[in-house]
C-alpha cells in the first residue's frame, strides 16, 4: 500500500520535474532502470514469500545500481563497456523473469 | 580440466536461472526469526526505495522520449530552410523570365520586321531562351514503387538503391537519343534544356541545371513527331528501358503529343565566348 503510493509519487515527481540527465550519467540510465525493475520484482516476491525486509530492499537496490554502474564504468575505461552493460542487463533480466515467474506461481497458483 | 570448468560454468548459469530470489531476504528473515516486530524504519525505508525506483523509471522515460522530438525539430527546421531557399530561387527565376520577356518586347519594338530581329528570335529559340510550342514526343521514366514499409520499421531500413534505380545516366541517355532523333527543344520535368544544360546526380536527386527533380521523369521533346516516335521506338535506348521495365519494375512509356508547351530557361550572358572570325552567323 505505502510502497505503491511511494512508487506513484516518485513517478509523478519525475514527470513533473523532468530533470535533465547529465551526459556522463546517460550510459548508466538503462542499468539503473533494470536494477530498479529487479528491485521491484524481488521485493514483491519476497513479500509474497513472507520474508520481505525493508533494509534488504533499499540496500539491495542502491548497491545493485552502484555496483552495476561501477562495473560498466570500469568496462568503459577498459574498452568493454558496451559488452559489460549487456551482461548486466542480461543478468538482471534473468532475475526479473525468474521473480516474475515466482510471483505468478504465488498469485495464480499455476 | 576442461570438463570440470564447463560443469562449473553450467552450474553457475543454472544457479543464475533457478535462484533468482535475492538471498539477502532469506538471510534477513532467518536472522530475525519468524514474527519479528516491525522496526521504526521499515515504512520510511520502503517508501524511500519505492520513491527512488519510481523516480528512476520516470526519468528514464522522460529522457528517452525527449530526445526524439529534438531530432524531429531539427529535421523540420532543415526542411523549412530548404523549402524557403527553393521558393526564393523560384521567385528570382520568375523575375528573370519576366524581365527577359520585357526585354524581348522592347527589342521587338525597336527592330520591327528586320532580318536581325528574325535572326535573334531564331537564335533565342535554339538557345532555349523563349518558350516554345509544337508537336512532339513525351517520354516518361519512373522509379519502381517503393516497397510498403510497416510503421515499426526504421526509415533507414529500406535500402535506397532498391527503390531508386534511375539515375542521371538514364535521363541523359533518353535525352541524347531524342536529340539524335531530331528533337529541336527538350524539357525534363519542365526544366528546359539549353546548350549549357547539364544533367547530373547529387545525393539522391537528379539535377538538371541545378534544379533537383524527382521520379517520375517526364522528358518532352518538340520536333517532327512522326519521325521522333519511329526513331525513338527503334532505338537501343527504348529497347533497353523496355527490358528494364519488365525486369525491375520501372515505369517507361512514351506517347506522341500534337501540342507540347515547353517553358523558357533564363540563360546566362556569355562573358568570355566571343564570335570567331570564321563561320560567321551561319
Amino acid at each position: 500500500m505505502i510502497a505503491g503510493l511511494a512508487l506513484v509519487i516518485g513517478v509523478v515527481v519525475g514527470l513533473v520535474l523532468r530533470p535533465t540527465v547529465p551526459g556522463w550519467l546517460e550510459p548508466y540510465l538503462p542499468i539503473a532502470v533494470v536494477a530498479a525493475l529487479d528491485a521491484v520484482f524481488g521485493g514483491v516476491r519476497a513479500r509474497l514469500d513472507g520474508i520481505f525486509d525493508s533494509k534488504v530492499f533499499v540496500v539491495s537496490f542502491v548497491s545493485n545500481v552502484v555496483v552495476a554502474a561501477l562495473i560498466v564504468f570500469l568496462g568503459d575505461k577498459l574498452g568493454v563497456g558496451g559488452q559489460l552493460s549487456t551482461a548486466v542487463v542480461v543478468v538482471f533480466g534473468i532475475r526479473i523473469f525468474g521473480n516474475a515467474a515466482a510471483i505468478r506461481r504465488h498469485v495464480f497458483h499455476a | 580440466m576442461t570438463s570440470r570448468r564447463s560443469t562449473m560454468t553450467t552450474a553457475l548459469l543454472v544457479d543464475l536461472v533457478t535462484n533468482t530470489a535475492d538471498p539477502g531476504y532469506a538471510a534477513a528473515a532467518a536472522r530475525r526469526g519468524p514474527g519479528a516486530p516491525r522496526r521504526w524504519f521499515d515504512r520510511p525505508a520502503v517508501a524511500l526505495g519505492c520513491g527512488l525506483i519510481g523516480l528512476t523509471l520516470a526519468v528514464a522515460y522522460v529522457h528517452t522520449h525527449r530526445a526524439a522530438p529534438t531530432a524531429a525539430k531539427v529535421h523540420a527546421g532543415l526542411v523549412a530552410r530548404v523549402k524557403a531557399a527553393n521558393a526564393a530561387g523560384d521567385s528570382l527565376d520568375a523575375q528573370a523570365q519576366r524581365l527577359d520577356a520585357e526585354v524581348a518586347k522592347l527589342r521587338a519594338q525597336a527592330l520591327p520586321g528586320t532580318s536581325i530581329g528574325a535572326e535573334l528570335n531564331r537564335t533565342e529559340l535554339l538557345a532555349g531562351a523563349t518558350p516554345v510550342t509544337g508537336p512532339g514526343l513525351r517520354v516518361q521514366l519512373a522509379d519502381p514503387h517503393k516497397p510498403t514499409r510497416s510503421p515499426g520499421d526504421r526509415p533507414s531500413s529500406t535500402p535506397i538503391t532498391a527503390s531508386q534505380i534511375l539515375t542521371d545516366r538514364d535521363v541523359r541517355s533518353v535525352v541524347n537519343e531524342l536529340w539524335h532523333d531530331g528533337a529541336e527543344a527538350i524539357a525534363v520535368n519542365d526544366v528546359r534544356l539549353t546548350p549549357t544544360s547539364a544533367i547530373r546526380f547529387a545525393g539522391q536527386a537528379v539535377l538538371v541545371d541545378f534544379a533537383p527533380i524527382t521520379s517520375p521523369y517526364t522528358i518532352s521533346a518538340i520536333g517532327d513527331s512522326d519521325v521522333l516516335v519511329t526513331s525513338f521506338a527503334d532505338s537501343d535506348v527504348a529497347s533497353r528501358y523496355h527490358t528494364l521495365a519488365s525486369a525491375n519494375g520501372i515505369g517507361f512509356s512514351w506517347n506522341q503529343v500534337s501540342e507540347l508547351h515547353l517553358p523558357a530557361m533564363t540563360t546566362s550572358t556569355p562573358r568570355y565566348a566571343r564570335p570567331g572570325s570564321t563561320g560567321g552567323s551561319r
